[in-house]
C-alpha cells in the first residue's frame, strides 16, 4: 500500500504582509527589515497563526502589527519576558521578539542575559538605530560618545553599548548582523536565526531617517558594509566572532557572526521532557487538596 | 476546656516551632480545630522563634488574644516577642529551670500568673534522650500530660518524623515526651484544665498555610504557568509550583526580577493558558506597568500580592493590610481591576478560585490580596468538597465569530471572544497601545471613550456577586462590625462573643474588596448607627475607600493599628460594648449656644 505524502501549504512573503499601512517615516530602515522577515518566514513556512511576534514600544516595535501573525506590541523593554512565558506555554509556536535599541538594551537590557541563559527556542531581532525614534531624537544606549541630541546638546559623554559583543559574552549560541542596504543577507540571517534551535540575536542596523546620524544610513551602509563570509570568518569560531565584533560602530560586519554548531539543549524541550516524567505522579486536580491530608 | 493557646518561644536550635508543627498536625490528626503561627527574630538562621498554636472543638479564625499555656526556653528570646505572646494571671507559664529564675520572679511585667512552673527541660531531655535536642519533646509531653491533648497522635507524628533516622531515636524522644508526662503528672495544676475531646464524628482535617493552599486552589482552578520572584511572604507559592506544576502539564518560571515574572505569565495567557504571579509590596510596585497592559489588552491573569509591612522592606515577616489603596489604584490611566481577598487558609481555597474564574469571565487581571498571617499560618482546614466549584474558563471564538475575527468586540456584555496564538483564523494584534475591536492601534478620542467604556461595563456584573460577601447576625442590628483578610477572624470570634454577651450586632466580611459593591454595603448600613471597620495597617484603607464610594454612617468609625500588633477579638469586643452603651444613651439636647 502507498500513502501520498500530506500536502504542505507554502507560503509566499506577502502571506505575511498585514493589511495595516505602516506609520513609519518614508525611508526608515525598519521597512527592510519588515520585508526581511515577511522573506524570512515565507521559506520557513510556518502558518502565520502559528507564529507569535511581541514587540516592546517604540518605532521599531511597531513591527509585529504589519505581519499576519499574532502579534502583540507590549510595553516598553519587556517583550523578552513575555515572549519567554508564551514559548514555554506553548512551545510549538515561533515566537519572535522585535524592538529597537533602547527597548532591548536600556530599559530591557536586564532581561537579555536571562533570555540567553534560558536557551529558549526563540529568535530576538533588534533594530539598532543609535538613536530614540519614538520620542523624537533623544541619545540610547547605542548613540556614539560625542552625539548631539535633544538630550546631549554638548555631545554624549557616554560610552555606546555594543550589542553583539554583549550578547556574545552573556553566552548567546546564535548572533548576527544585517542591514536594509542588503535584503538578501538580511533574510537570509533571519531565516537562519529562525531555523536555529535556540536563542537567536540578529542585530539589525536599521536606519533612522529622521533622527539618525548621517553616517549611519542605507547609503552608507551600501558603501561601507563587509559581509563576513567576504572575509572568510568561520561562525564557528566564537572567539574569532567576539573579535570581530568589538569593531561595532567602527566597521559595519553582516552575516553570521556565531553560530554554536552544537546547540546546548532547548529550555522549552526540557520542559516538555519534564512534564512528561511527572505526569503520571499528578493527582487529579478536583483531589489535589488530598495532600494537605494528615495521614 | 474547649479552646487552648499556647504560645512558646525559644532560641533557633531549641526545635520549638517544630514542636508546635507536631501539636498541629497531632491535631489535626484527632480532628480538632487548630491553628498556628511563627514568628522569627530579624536573623535569617540561629535568631529567636516563637510559634502560637491554638486548638479547638469549635472553628477557629484567629490565634486568639492571651495565651493559656506560656512555654519560655529563655525569657529572653520569650520576651523579644511581646505583644505575639501577651501573658495573663490566667495563663499556664512553663519555663526552663535552667535559667535559675524563681517563679516568684518571673520577668514579665504586670501580671501574676497563678500557675508557674520550673521545670528542668534540657536536664529532662538528656536524661531521657541522651541529647538536649528533645527539648521540644519533653515540651510536648508536658503538654499533653497537663493538658490531655492528643497524646497517641503525638507519638504517632514522632515516629513518623523520626524513623528515618532509626529506631532509636524514636524510642529516644518516646522516653522524653513520657517523662514531660509525668512531670505533669507529679505537678498538677491547681485548677485542672483538660481540653475536651473533639467530636467523634469530626475526622481528619486537611492541615496547611495559605500559600500553599493558594497554589493548590489555583491548580484546581486550571493554572498551568506561574512567573515570579521570590519576596517573602509568598514564596513559598512558586515553590509549590516548582514541585507541581510540571504534573499538570505547565510550567513555571523563577524569572530575574518581578517584572519578567509578571511579564511571563502575561505571555502564557496570550498563549491561552491560565497564568498567575505572586509576590509582596516591593514586587507588586514592579508589576504595576504590566498590570496595567494586562487590563488594556483584556488578558486574564491572577496577581497574588501577600502583604507584609510596608513601606519598601518595611516588615517583612509580619501581617499587614496596607496594600489595599495600591491593589485598587496603582495603575497609570483609567483602570477597574478587581481585588479580592481570602480570610482564612480555608477560604483562600475558595477566594483563588474565584480570583481564576472571574479573570477567565471578564478577561482582567485580578489581584488576590492575601497576607502574611494567612499565607504562613497553618491552619486546620475540613475536608473540602471540590464538586461544589465551577471552573470557568475564557470565552473562545465560535466558527462564525472566526470568519471575520475582531478581538475586542464591544459585544453586549463586553466580553469579547479571545482566540490564542496557534488558533487558525484568530490571528490579532493585542497591544498596550489603544486599539479598535479589531485590534488595530487608534488615537481616537471616541474609541478610546468606547472602550474604556466595555472594559469598564463588563466588570459591572462583579459589583453584584452577593455571594463574595459574608453577612451575620441581624439584619437590623444597629451595631456593625466590617472587616477583610486575616483580620476578619478576628471579628468573626469578636462578633460572636459579643452577640454572646447579648449585643444585638452585625458582621460584614467582604471577599470582593474592588470594585466597591455600592449596593451591598447601603443595604447593610441601612439599619447601623455605631460600629467599626476594622484593619491593621496605620491608616485605615478599606474604611476611607469605603467613604468615596458610599454613604458610610458617621457613627462607623476606623479601629485600627500598624502591622506586627495584633487586634484581639476581646479589644474589637469591648469596642462594641462602647459604642452599645453610647447608643443607648439617649441624644443629647440640641444646644441652645452654637
Ligand atoms: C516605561 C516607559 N518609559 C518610557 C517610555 C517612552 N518611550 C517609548 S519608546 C522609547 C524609546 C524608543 O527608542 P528605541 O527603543 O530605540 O526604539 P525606536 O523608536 O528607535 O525604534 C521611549 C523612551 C515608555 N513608553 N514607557
Ligand atoms: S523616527 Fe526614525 S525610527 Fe521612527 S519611523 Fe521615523 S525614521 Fe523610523
Amino acid at each position: 500500500m502507498t500513502t501520498t505524502p500530506p500536502i504542505l501549504p507554502t507560503y509566499q512573503a506577502k502571506d505575511f504582509k498585514s493589511d495595516l499601512k505602516p506609520i513609519w517615516c518614508p525611508g526608515c530602515g525598519d521597512f527592510g527589515v519588515v520585508q526581511g522577515i515577511y522573506r524570512a518566514l515565507a521559506s520557513v513556512g510556518r502558518a502565520p497563526h502559528d507564529i507569535a511576534f511581541i514587540s516592546g514600544i517604540g518605532c521599531s516595535s511597531r513591527i509585529p502589527g504589519y505581519t499576519t501573525a499574532y502579534g502583540f506590541n507590549s510595553v516598553h523593554g519587556r517583550a523578552l519576558p513575555i515572549a519567554q512565558g508564551i514559548k514555554l506555554a506553548n512551545p510549538d509556536l515561533l515566537v519572535l521578539v522585535a524592538g529597537g535599541d533602547g527597548d532591548g538594551f536600556s530599559i530591557g537590557g536586564g532581561h537579555v542575559p536571562h533570555a540567553i541563559r534560558r536557551t529558549l527556542d526563540i529568535t530576538y531581532i533588534v533594530m539598532d538605530n543609535q538613536i530614540y525614534g519614538l520620542t523624537k531624537g533623544q541619545l540610547s544606549p547605542t548613540s556614539k560618545r560625542g552625539l548631539k541630541t535633544v538630550t546631549s546638546e554638548y555631545g554624549s559623554l557616554e560610552a555606546p553599548v555594543n550589542p553583539l559583543l554583549y550578547v556574545l559574552a552573556y553566552g548567546a549560541n546564535f548572533v548576527a548582523q544585517g542591514t536594509p542596504a542588503d535584503m538578501a543577507g538580511l533574510a537570509d540571517v533571519i531565516e537562519q536565526a529562525i531555523r536555529y534551535p535556540g536563542f537567536s540575536f540578529v542585530n539589525v542596523q536599521s536606519p533612522c531617517v529622521t533622527f539618525g546620524m548621517e553616517g549611519q544610513q542605507v547609503k552608507a551602509h551600501r558603501a561601507t558594509m563587509k559581509t563576513l563570509a567576504s572575509i572568510n570568518h568561520d561562525p564557528a569560531n566564537r572567539l574569532a566572532a567576539m573579535d570581530l565584533a568589538q569593531q561595532y560602530g567602527q566597521s559595519l560586519h553582516t552575516g553570521v557572526f556565531y553560530k554554536n554548531p552544537d546547540p546546548p539543549p532547548t529550555l522549552d524541550g526540557q520542559v516538555r521532557e519534564r512534564q512528561r516524567q511527572l505526569a503520571e505522579k499528578a493527582i487529579p486536580r478536583e483531589r489535589i487538596l488530598d495532600m494537605f491530608v494528615q495521614k | 476546656m474547649d479552646d487552648l493557646v499556647i504560645g512558646m518561644a525559644g532560641s533557633g536550635g531549641d526545635g520549638i516551632v517544630s514542636a508546635g508543627e507536631s501539636l498541629i498536625a497531632a491535631a489535626a490528626y484527632e480532628g480538632y480545630h487548630a491553628l498556628m503561627t511563627k514568628s522569627f527574630g530579624s536573623q535569617v538562621r540561629g535568631g529567636e522563634s516563637s510559634c502560637r498554636v491554638r486548638l479547638s472543638t469549635n472553628r477557629v479564625e484567629n490565634v486568639g488574644g492571651a495565651l493559656d499555656v506560656a512555654v519560655a526556653l529563655n525569657w529572653e528570646d520569650f520576651l523579644k516577642f511581646g505583644a505575639e505572646l501577651p501573658v495573663s494571671g490566667n495563663t499556664v507559664v512553663i519555663y526552663e529551670a535552667k535559667t535559675g529564675v524563681a517563679p516568684e520572679a518571673i520577668p514579665l511585667v504586670g501580671v501574676a500568673p497563678t500557675e508557674v512552673f520550673a521545670v528542668p527541660i534540657g536536664d529532662m531531655a538528656k536524661q531521657a534522650a541522651g541529647s538536649d535536642k528533645a527539648k521540644n519533646t519533653v515540651v510536648l509531653g508536658l503538654i499533653a500530660g497537663w493538658f490531655g491533648i492528643a497524646r497517641e497522635a503525638i507519638l504517632r507524628g514522632l515516629r513518623k518524623k523520626f524513623i528515618k533516622k532509626g529506631e532509636e531515636l524514636v524510642a529516644a524522644n518516646q522516653r522524653a515526651f513520657e517523662m514531660g508526662e509525668q512531670f505533669a503528672r507529679e505537678h498538677p495544676l491547681k485548677q485542672p484544665r483538660m481540653m475536651k475531646r473533639p467530636d467523634e464524628k469530626a475526622g481528619k482535617k486537611l492541615l496547611t498555610d495559605g500559600n500553599d493552599m493558594c497554589a493548590a486552589a489555583s491548580i484546581f482552578a486550571g493554572c498551568e504557568f506561574f512567573g515570579g520572584y521570590p519576596i517573602t511572604p509568598s514564596t513559598e507559592i512558586m515553590q509549590f509550583y516548582t514541585r507541581e506544576v510540571w504534573k499538570y502539564g505547565g510550567a513555571v518560571l523563577q524569572a530575574e526580577d518581578e517584572i519578567a515574572g509578571i511579564g511571563a505569565a502575561l505571555g502564557a495567557s496570550i498563549a491561552g493558558k491560565k497564568a498567575m504571579t505572586a509576590t509582596s509590596g516591593p514586587g507588586l510596585s514592579l508589576k504595576t506597568e504590566i498590570m496595567g497592559l494586562a487590563s488594556i489588552a483584556e488578558l486574564p491573569l491572577v496577581i497574588v500580592d501577600v502583604q507584609r509591612g510596608g513601606p519598601s522592606t518595611g516588615l517583612p515577616t509580619k501581617p499587614e493590610q496596607s496594600d489595599l489603596f495600591a491593589a485598587a489604584f496603582s495603575a497609570h490611566g483609567d483602570v477597574l481591576r478587581p481585588v479580592l481577598a481570602p480570610t482564612s487558609v480555608a477560604d483562600t481555597f475558595d477566594v483563588t478560585v474565584e480570583s481564576f474564574n472571574i479573570a477567565e469571565q471578564y478577561q482582567t487581571p485580578v489581584l488576590l490580596l492575601s497576607d502574611q498571617e494567612i499565607a504562613q499560618r497553618k491552619e486546620t482546614v475540613d475536608p473540602i468538597d471540590t464538586s461544589r466549584f465551577k471552573i470557568v474558563d475564557r470565552r473562545k471564538p465560535t466558527a462564525t465569530e472566526l470568519s471575520d475575527y475582531h478581538r475586542f468586540r464591544n459585544t453586549e456584555d463586553g466580553v469579547s471572544p479571545i482566540s490564542h496564538p496557534g488558533m487558525p483564523g484568530g490571528n490579532y494584534q493585542g497591544a498596550g497601545i489603544e486599539h479598535n475591536e479589531r485590534g488595530n492601534p487608534t488615537a481616537s478620542g471616541r474609541v478610546h471613550q468606547a472602550m474604556s467604556e466595555k472594559r469598564f461595563r463588563k466588570l459591572a456584573p462583579l459589583k453584584r456577586r452577593t455571594d463574595l460577601f459574608k453577612v451575620e447576625g441581624n439584619p437590623d442590628a444597629a451595631l456593625a462590625l466590617v472587616a477583610w483578610g486575616s483580620i476578619a477572624g478576628v471579628c468573626r470570634e469578636a462578633f460572636l462573643r459579643a452577640k454572646g454577651d447579648g449585643l444585638d450586632v452585625k458582621l460584614l466580611v467582604p471577599w470582593l474588596l474592588y470594585p466597591i459593591a455600592e449596593e451591598v454595603y447601603r443595604d447593610f448600613f441601612a439599619s447601623v448607627k455605631a460600629g467599626f471597620v476594622v484593619e491593621l495597617a496605620y491608616q485605615p484603607q478599606l474604611y476611607r475607600i469605603l467613604r468615596m464610594f458610599v454613604d458610610v454612617p458617621a457613627g462607623i468609625q476606623p479601629f485600627n493599628r500598624s502591622g506586627a500588633n495584633p487586634i484581639q477579638p476581646r479589644e474589637v469586643v469591648a469596642q462594641l460594648r462602647n459604642a452599645s452603651l453610647s447608643l443607648q444613651q439617649p441624644a443629647m439636647p440640641p444646644s441652645s449656644e452654637v
